[in-house]
């Protein structure tokens, strides 16, 4: 179980550095320290839903396994970023390269939705023939998957296109 | 059609006007200060009317702060 320590300490690092950015005098807006929580939290609770959704499949056997997801539940603490990071100072928060970032940021999220929707439809018809059929409970598993990967790529897109984090300036 | 790159002299020009912060001259074209440290790296090309912005507050031509060059 060495991987899940490693995924520990590797939250706690990131977590603490983009809380601590600023004072390290790196410039890092409140968008970008949401995203980067986002794409922790959302990181974190897939893998460990994952994990523990295989483990109790292997134990306990269908559908007790579906309780496995409920580490999803990590994934929705991203959605605290606004409340968890304070506004930017300075008059202007948000200008011409935010907003050109963020519609990027959109398009590349709607494009990985679009694509993930599709996959996940057209799989099915591929794998079992036109006279296949799923169980209705995967529709909110793909609307669930939809909406993780939608919040994923556009955070991990809008850190790549600020570089991650933007080194402070000379002044 | 050849590689072209956007220089400019901002920094220059910041110092030969007073020393004036990054802040300072972000809040005098209304963008944010990690916009002028994209645009001075060279990171960010910005629009025309943020590049008449940041000439005027210099008060010097466009063509004084930003070039364009074929690369």
């Amino acid at each position: 179980m060495y991987g899940m320590e490693y995924i520990k300490y590797g939250i706690a690092y990131i977590t603490t550095y983009i809380c601590f950015s600023n004072i390290r005098g790196e410039v890092m807006n409140r968008v970008q320290k949401t995203a980067g929580l986002l794409v922790v939290t959302i990181s974190v609770g897939v893998t460990f839903s994952i994990a523990a959704t295989s483990l109790l499949y292997v134990r306990l056997g269908m559908p007790r396994a579906w309780a496995g997801l409920a580490f999803l539940a990590v994934a929705g603490l991203g959605g605290l970023g606004p409340l968890v990071f304070k506004k930017d100072k300075g008059p202007v928060t948000c200008d011409e390269r935010d907003r050109i970032i963020n519609r990027r940021a959109a398009l590349a999220a709607f494009t990985a939705a679009y694509l993930f929707v599709g996959l996940a439809c057209m799989l099915p018809f591929f794998v079992l023939g036109p006279d296949g059929s799923i169980s209705v409970t995967w529709l909110p598993m793909i609307f669930m998957g939809a909406g993780l990967i939608t919040f994923f790529v556009h955070s991990a897109a809008i850190l790549v296109q600020y570089g991650w984090r933007d080194k402070d300036g000379e002044n | 059609m050849g590689k072209t790159e956007l220089t400019n002299q901002i920094r220059r020009l910041r110092f030969e006007n007073g020393e004036m912060t990054q802040q300072q001259l972000a809040d005098k074209v209304a963008v944010t200060r990690q916009t002028i440290i994209a645009i001075e790296s060279g990171k960010y090309a910005p629009s025309l009317p943020l590049a008449f912005r940041i000439a005027r507050a210099f008060d010097v031509p466009i063509e004084q702060v930003f070039q364009y060059e074929d690369k």
